[in-house]
């Protein structure tokens, strides 16, 4: 693979992804154990990119701060896009960083290296101006839909409202130099760039080629999609921690009581605590410096950094953001449960709750199952959480 | 991490391109750098300690060459001594080596090739590649024959650089270490990471596993390990060389306060145990002093203040002295432990310090973020705050991660008390850091107060020592006035200096006869009309006093201190920028303070 440039989009908040995104942008939540975007860093320096740039926005300290200059000994630069106009935009912010072909990837969704290396191969063997993989899903209906004649893009739909489409474009591309220059003639839709509308006016100019692929593909729509994300992550082993059991992976800077029970698959971070008596998984991530008390049952979860599941507490299917403070005796009983997000209603979903960041619940806490709460919570002793909490909210017995 | 870097073509600026290239490596270590010169005979230079160490030496006794390798490191292991720093040799002074990365099998082909006669004089992995090429020079190989040889026999990680006298090329490998080339009309380069040469040229051709380089004069040769030609492709890069490092931040201190989660984590990584409410730092837990003496200077001061009262609470008579006064005018030691707190741990006045405690038999300690430092070899212990290289002049995750430090040591050292409580806050340090900078207001703060015309910072008991470290934050990198004072100490004299045009600064976490008292004091100053800014977690009524809160997490007395201190940081850092103050370099200050 001769190209060597890869950027990475990593901007947008993933506005779906509330209330988990108050303080960092969807490619810093968690799969498993670690964020949705160092393994897309992993499968561009995996598949030979050796020049990062990082197309950075909203709550990018974030981002910057735990990549710093470099990941994996692969150089990063950091482009800012100060407001989310569009990925087309966003791909803009980079121009000044990349002479000739580029890799182009949305930095919040898992990939995998070969279907970049695919990607690549294709655009170099036929010559053509641009190339992005195409995979089949069920249902297209947040994605770019594609149809392909022979091997190249026919037609590109943005989020189409029927299901007479089956594939859908994955989100990694190949472009030669000129597509600057093309998404400056694109003209803006309701003030947006959105990179498909400059594809689309490729298909119609020249050449697109598209790239089918069947490598690991996995996006969170939603919050409660984590859970999946993890489930998929841990199913493949990509744990950067050794495997010290059968699909139990412990950092060697974990600590986890003798008398403490993991059930795999279960990967512990860094720095994490695990007390006696405590039955941990199967399908559960606790990132790093993360602390589950004594006799606590977790399973079927996601705890992100720095957050503390109180003795004799019991989790299932339960998606926690970073430094959530659980008290002893907290219970999220599980799904399926139906849960709203605005005017939606998600039916029979298998969600215990969502707990956004920095969200404190003292003693004996329990929580309707399917819960939505919010970053910032306090919640009360012997409270019972309804579905719904807004960031903020005291929540009282 | 360290950082490599070559060059071929310079001529006569060989030296000072090599020189100047490791400046630009720094963030990847500075505990000790060297430069090997090659041609028709070798030279080489190298120091312990920071890249300055290394110039001074070379201006004091210049080498040349045409071409030459260089390298700048950062200890995780073994002592950064003049023996260990790279480059190194072999026995007849013939090849210099150059390497970032470990060598897995070393101790096998070290013990080899001392069967063999050859005789080591550093404790590095590194130096049997010197020997290794050496024996095959002897052999009859050619230099880059003998290269070739000397990499075939070395497992583990590395990106590695030799020179060979009489041989007019550099030889460079690389497996899962980072090594780029840099291509100029009139030169090549190689390094580990692109700043090294970005001032000369923008086009590079990225090294992979396997592959051995060869630069000299007619260019450069990338060929793989059976010798194979292997087609490379040049490509441009197309960034500033002084931006890259800073990982997106305006500023090197911007930086390193948005590292101080990662800091913290590093600083408490095994050393805690929550489940157990204990402390763990191995042998220094023996140390049970029945006294403290802190010794130190500058931003570790106010770290050493804040240790002494640590050891107070404890119940262990404690107390931080300024390092130059303590050196000059001693106080009666007894049998204290003479603790000295030194980021670089080259710090000249600590040293003079630590040193005349020890002619007075006294135990000392070193608390230090730099790994076989002056200070840790002199010292009867050493214990590390594990920061990370910090650039910019102006300390800040230092300062955090020695507070954290201080703590671990207290608990450690003189257990007890309320171990349980502050063991469960340091835990919950990086994340409440981490609240603090996702939702700080400073910068509005910093803003409505760029034209005071001086800053006053007060605060009690731990913060204190915050309100000092605040006011000298303030100082070095705004060049503005400021003062810290005891809280209670204001009304004795200094509230005369407050008016309408100096903003106070007051630290005041919890609910308590501290916080009830320092709110009285801001009172004091609200009443003559000084704006106020209340540093607090909201469980005091001092918010009613001021004109803006900075807000910190809820937490121990102890670790709100270095909360409150995060707050001040990025006030000073957007006073500085609002000012246009060269924020990472101030005038007429150094980083570490080599001279008493």
């Amino acid at each position: 693979m001769s190209v060597r440039t890869a950027v990475v989009l990593a901007a947008g908040e993933g506005t779906r992804l509330r209330p988990l995104t108050r303080n960092r942008p969807k490619p810093m939540l968690p799969a498993a154990n670690r964020p949705i975007l160092e393994h897309v860093l992993d499968a561009l320096v995996d598949a030979g990119v050796r020049q990062l740039v990082l197309v950075v926005g909203y709550r990018r300290d974030r981002v910057q701060e735990y990549f710093g200059p470099s990941y994996r000994d692969v150089p990063i630069e950091y482009a800012v896009q100060d407001k989310q106009l569009g990925s087309g935009h966003a791909l803009l912010q980079a121009r000044d960083a990349i002479e000739g072909s580029c890799v182009v990837v949305n930095g919040d969704r898992l990939i995998e290296a070969g279907s970049v290396r695919d990607v690549v191969d294709a655009f170099e063997t036929d010559d053509v101006p641009a190339a992005l993989a195409v995979i089949e899903r069920p249902s297209v209906r947040h994605y770019g839909a594609v149809v392909l004649r022979d091997r190249d893009i026919d037609q590109i739909v943005e989020k189409p409202d029927t299901d007479e489409y089956r594939l859908i474009n994955a989100g990694i591309y190949a472009f030669d130099a000129a597509i600057f220059e093309a998404i400056d003639e694109t003209s803006r839709a309701d003030g947006e760039l959105g990179l498909t509308d400059t594809i689309a006016e490729l298909v119609d100019r020249e050449r697109v080629r598209g790239v089918r692929t069947e490598g690991l593909w996995v996006d969170a729509t939603y919050p409660w999609d984590l859970l999946e994300v993890a489930a998929e992550v841990l199913a493949r082993g990509r744990v950067p921690q050794q495997e010290t059991d059968g699909a139990v992976w412990v950092d060697p800077a974990a600590t986890v009581h003798d008398d403490a029970v993991l059930q795999g698959p279960v990967a512990v971070g860094p720095d994490s605590e695990i007390g006696p008596g405590a039955v941990v998984g199967p399908i559960v991530a606790v990132g790093r410096n993360g602390t589950v008390g004594a006799n606590a049952t977790v399973q079927r979860t996601v705890l992100d950094a720095d957050t503390r599941v109180a003795a004799g507490s019991t989790l299932v299917d339960a998606v926690l953001g970073q430094t959530v403070h659980l008290g002893p005796g907290t219970t999220v009983p599980g799904g399926p449960a139906d849960v709203r997000v605005d005017t939606e209603v998600f039916e029979e979903q298998p969600l215990g709750a969502v707990i956004a960041d920095r969200t404190t619940a003292a003693g004996d806490v329990s929580f309707e199952p399917g819960a939505l709460v919010g970053p910032n919570v306090e919640i009360h002793a012997g409270a019972h959480v309804p579905g719904r909490v807004a960031g903020g909210a005291e929540v009282v017995r | 991490m360290c950082g490599i870097i070559g060059c071929v073509g310079r001529g006569d600026d060989t030296l000072s391109t090599l020189v100047a290239g490791l400046s630009q490596l720094e963030y990847r270590g500075y505990d000790s750098a060297g430069v090997a010169l090659g041609g028709e005979t070798l030279s080489v230079a190298k120091r312990a300690g920071e890249l300055a160490e290394l110039r001074a030496a070379l201006d004091d006794e210049p080498i040349e060459g045409a071409l030459g390798i260089g390298h700048t490191r950062w200890s995780t292991h073994g002592p950064p001594t003049d023996a260990n720093a790279h480059p190194h040799v072999d026995c007849s002074g013939r090849v210099a080596v150059v390497h970032n990365g470990i060598i897995e099998n070393y101790q096998a082909v070290r013990d080899e090739l001392v069967g063999a006669g050859h005789e080591f004089v550093s404790d590095t992995d590194t130096e049997v590649l010197p020997h290794l090429i050496e024996a095959e020079l002897d052999d009859g190989a050619d230099p880059e024959a003998a290269f070739r040889a000397a990499i075939d026999r070395v497992e583990g990680s590395y990106a590695v650089a030799a020179v060979v006298a009489g041989a007019e090329a550099i030889f460079a490998a690389r497996n899962d270490s980072p090594l780029v080339l840099g291509i100029a009309d009139d030169a090549t380069y190689l390094a580990s990471d692109v700043p090294a040469f970005r001032e000369h040229t923008a086009r590079v051709v990225y090294v992979d596993d396997g592959e051995v380089v060869r630069l000299d004069a007619d260019g450069w040769t990338v060929t793989d390990a059976d010798g194979a030609p292997v087609e490379k492709t040049v490509d441009a890069v197309d960034w500033d060389p002084e931006e890259t490092g800073k990982s997106g931040y305006d500023h090197y201190m911007l930086k390193e306060i948005h590292e101080q989660p990662r800091a913290l984590r590093q600083c408490l990584r095994g050393r805690v145990d929550e489940l157990r409410g204990q402390v763990d730092l191995g042998d220094l837990g023996d140390l049970s002093p029945t006294g403290v003496q802190f010794v130190a200077a500058g931003t570790s001061y106010h770290a050493a203040m804040y240790g002494a009262m640590l050891y107070r609470s404890a119940g262990v008579p404690a107390q931080a002295f300024l390092a130059s006064e303590y050196a000059t005018s001693p106080p009666p030691i007894g049998d204290a432990l003479v603790i000295g707190v030194s980021q670089s741990g080259e710090t000249a006045d600590t040293l003079a310090a630590l040193r005349e405690a020890s002619h007075r038999d006294a135990r000392t300690l070193a608390v230090t973020n730099t790994v076989g430092s002056t200070a840790e070899r002199e010292a009867d212990h050493v214990f590390h705050i594990r920061a990370g290289p910090e650039i910019g002049v102006a300390a800040t995750k230092t300062f955090a991660s020695q507070l954290a430090a201080l703590n671990l040591l207290r608990l450690a050292t003189a257990p007890g008390g309320d171990a349980r409580e502050v063991v469960t806050a340091l835990r919950d340090l990086p994340g409440d850091v981490q609240a603090l900078l996702d939702d700080s207001t400073a910068q509005a703060v910093a803003e409505a107060f760029t034209d005071a015309s001086a800053y006053f910072f007060i605060g009690r008991g731990y913060h204190y020592p915050v309100a000092l470290e605040g006011a000298l934050k303030m100082k070095e990198i705004s060049y503005k006035h400021a003062e810290g004072f005891a809280a209670g100490e204001l009304k004795h004299g200094p509230l005369a200096l407050v008016t309408e045009d100096t903003p106070v600064f007051a630290v005041v976490t919890g609910d308590d006869d501290l916080s009830t008292k320092t709110v009285g004091n801001v009172k004091e100053v609200e009443a003559r009309d000084a704006p106020v800014v209340a540093v607090t977690d909201g469980q005091s009524e001092v918010g009613r006093y001021a004109d803006h809160v900075l807000e910190l997490p809820e937490t121990h007395p102890t670790a709100a201190s270095v909360l409150a201190n995060v707050q001040l940081q990025l006030v000073s850092y957007y006073v500085a920028r609002a000012l246009g103050r060269s924020i990472d370099k101030p005038r007429n200050l150094a980083k570490s303070v080599t001279v008493e």
